[in-house]
């Protein structure tokens, strides 16, 4: 008995091992009647989609930019995935946004970008239009080799060095010069003669560098700067800067607001009686916004203000872009949505020659950084280009676009509504500068 | 800038620093009250004004109607959303530990700014036309319309507050509660329903600090930190007890602002905390404290 029941184990061992042989067995002879298997030659992994980071301040002072560029990237993605077929160098690659909070600091910013690199493993992040979070963020792109398109203007942070950094909009110092440019230019077709000028600004380093890229200019074409003032952007009374300007009684002021002061500065100017031959906004924040236009109300009537985007720009794509943002959002898309808009059609672009030119890795960061400086659109061969204010697009070593320009819009009384329109370089349609202000 | 020219400044700056000071009155009178009568930390104080400014533009847009005007309307509403944010939420943590009371007072003011934020987007938000947008001129001097009528009516209805305070039973009460609560529940006022009055009382401060607000700026989210830190500067300035003393303290911080921003508005608040800490320095529990 003891000697039958410890043989079954080696029975039941045996009849496993055999059973096994004869699968494989079994297996063999079946697939050796199948046609020949081709020989494998390695291929590279078929890209599904590819993951842009957007970071945005969504919450905080500067939600109002945020929400506009992250309404302006899904309709972007739309577009690439519905009406362009995605990315087709990687396949037909379908574009996809995550969207992470910059909150309201350098340091939230900065944990924005490290959660979408380790938990995402994005190749490209587009943010964070705040330039002191854009540059904390930057360390940790430049460190992980991840790209970063920046809607970001000061000037500094493309003179950190970095390699994996872009910029297609153009940098903060030359809205302050846009702005001088414009008034000189108006000023000179007007028979208008320009001495003296205040620059008024909110004094964080966006503001700051503005304005001084506006005195440089002044101080170029010899006018005199009267006052250079700058103040918190949260102010609740501009009534003792207004006072100072009526008492310096410049020929021009070149004020860069953020957008609640700039409607406080437009409304208090008007109750102050201040009418200098010409105001002039430089910075692409307020004034000339459907927002603070609405707040402001004619107190704003014949301000200008300088910005990365033309909303008005005659080409195919800009029109289309424009209107479907009107459409879905109801306004018109202004600079956080317009940046957007180039940038990421950019971005596009440069995933398109990656994939030409290294379709074996086109998402590794060194090749990425090679395709985004091999581009060269203009107008004829881009969407990119077509919705940019030059039509140019082509990136220096430091990753600023060689190309950069700025648009000048005005508010001006159309058929009885405060409407803002392009005025400069090349006006709009039907429309001229007014210029300079009525009752100077 | 001649010497002329320099004096004209500085009264300029003081003209308008004394109408901004009556109007940073009403702005800390609605937390001066309920501070003084129910020893709550509000600090969900500006967040009210920043929302019962929304409320205030919201009636005016839709209306068409001034935003002084639009107060005949907000006032009465927002007395009514008083009784239920006492009753609701502060009468459950009166008499607990201050820590308990700064953490809901906190996140009331959160939850309000998000709130604002989800619904009215980040934009400012203002009155295009208002009734008084103009200014006129007394000689070298510019009178801005909204500042002259905002510090009229903030003068206006703090006398009016003062006479309540010190004439009708309810101001009795008030008073009484203020200066020893187990005395006055044992002369038999009923505390709770002083409270909850005070907390109305002081909404409606509120809405026509927010009112007046309307009628010189606009508003976004995030308005309400600039008044929280100006009414908490004013009641320490001015101790507790006096409306007077608010007026005054609030006046003085009006005017060290606008002087401060003859130096350089960017130092404006700046100017305004040194005279802070200066006169605390010498008189630690404000200037007009009765308690």
């Amino acid at each position: 008995m003891a000697s039958k029941r410890s043989r079954i184990p080696l029975i039941i061992a045996i009849i496993v091992v055999i059973a096994v042989i004869a699968a494989g067995l079994g297996y063999y002879y079946y697939t050796s009647k199948l046609s020949p298997t081709p020989t494998i030659t390695p291929t590279t992994p078929k890209i599904e989609k590819v993951v842009i980071g957007i970071v945005q301040p969504l919450t905080g002072n500067y939600a109002i930019f945020g929400q506009e560029a992250v309404n302006a990237a899904k309709l972007v993605v739309d577009i690439i995935n519905n009406e362009l077929g995605g990315v087709r160098s990687l396949g037909g690659a379908k574009l996809d946004i995550v969207v992470e909070d910059a909150g309201t600091s350098p340091e939230s910013a900065r944990l924005a970008a490290e959660k979408l690199i380790s938990q995402y493993h994005v190749p490209i992040i587009y943010g964070a239009y705040i330039s002191r979070f854009t540059l904390a963020m930057g360390t940790v792109t430049e460190q992980n080799k991840v790209i970063l398109v920046t809607d970001a203007l000061v000037d500094d942070l493309s003179r950190q060095g970095w390699m994996y950094f872009f910029r297609v909009a153009p940098q903060a110092s030359s809205h302050g010069v846009s702005a001088v440019d414009f008034v000189l230019d108006e000023a000179k077709a007007h028979n208008v003669t320009i001495r003296t000028a205040v620059i008024i600004n909110e004094d964080s380093i966006f503001g700051t560098t503005v304005s001084n890229g506006a005195h440089l200019e002044l101080a170029k074409k010899g006018v005199e700067v009267l006052a250079h003032i700058s103040y918190p952007y949260d102010i609740t009374d501009m009534s003792p800067i207004v006072d100072q300007i009526k008492r310096l009684n410049p020929d021009i002021i070149i004020a860069i607001p953020y957008f609640s002061d700039g409607v406080l500065f437009a409304k208090t100017a008007k109750a102050a009686g201040l009418n200098p031959v010409f105001i002039a906004g430089a910075g692409a924040c307020g004034f000339t916004d459907p927002d603070s236009i609405k707040a402001a109300g004619d107190a704003v009537l014949y301000y200008t203000n300088t910005y990365s985007y033309n909303p008005a720009k005659p080409t195919d794509w800009n029109q289309k872009l424009v209107k479907e943002f009107e459409r879905r959002y109801g306004k018109m898309p202004t600079e956080a949505a317009g940046e957007m808009f180039y940038s990421l059609f950019t971005i596009y672009e440069a995933l398109e020659k990656a994939g030409q030119m290294f379709p074996d890795d086109p998402l590794n960061p060194d090749h990425l950084r090679q395709a985004f400086l091999s581009l060269d659109l203009s107008e004829s061969n881009s969407i990119a280009a077509q919705l940019y204010p030059t039509g140019r697009i082509k990136f220096a070593p430091n990753g600023d676009n060689l190309y950069a320009g700025t648009a000048v819009l005005q508010v001006q009384l159309i058929n009885g509504t405060l409407t803002p329109v392009v005025v400069w370089p090349q006006p709009q349609a039907g429309v001229q500068a007014i210029f300079p202000r009525p009752g100077t | 800038m001649t010497p002329l020219d320099l004096l004209v400044a500085v009264v300029q700056q003081v003209v308008d620093g004394v109408f901004l000071g009556l109007f940073y009155a009403i702005v800390a009178s609605g937390l001066a009250l309920i501070f003084g009568v129910m020893d709550i930390i509000n600090f969900a104080h500006g967040d009210l004004i920043m929302i019962s400014a929304y409320f205030t533009w919201l009636l005016s847009m839709n209306l068409n109607l001034d935003p002084l005007l639009s107060m005949l309307l907000t006032l009465p509403i927002l007395f009514l959303i008083g009784l239920g944010i006492q009753k609701g939420l502060i009468n459950p943590v009166l008499g607990k530990e201050p820590l308990i009371q700064i953490a809901v007072t906190v996140g009331l003011g959160f939850v309000l700014q998000n709130i604002a934020l989800g619904y009215f987007k980040a934009e400012p938000k203002g009155y295009p036309a208002p009734l008084f947008s103009g200014g006129f001129n007394l000689g070298p001097f510019v009178i801005y319309e909204s500042k002259l009528v905002s510090a009229m009516v903030s003068l206006a209805v703090l006398i009016l507050l003062s006479r309540f305070l010190a004439k009708t039973k309810l101001g009795l009460a008030m008073r009484a509660v203020t200066d020893d609560r187990a005395s006055a529940m044992l002369m038999g006022i009923n505390v709770g329903r002083v409270y909850l009055l005070t907390f109305a009382i002081g909404m409606v401060l509120i809405g026509v600090a927010a009112g007046l607000w309307m009628e010189m700026g606009q508003v976004t989210p995030y308005l309400g930190t600039s008044f929280s830190l100006v009414s908490w500067v004013a009641v320490a300035l001015a101790g507790l007890g006096s409306i007077q003393g608010l007026i005054i303290s609030a006046i003085i911080i009006g005017v060290a602002q606008s002087l401060g921003s003859l130096i350089s508005p960017s130092i404006q608040m700046a100017v305004v905390y040194l005279i802070f800490f200066f006169i605390l320095w010498f008189k630690p529990r404000g200037l007009f404290a009765r308690r």
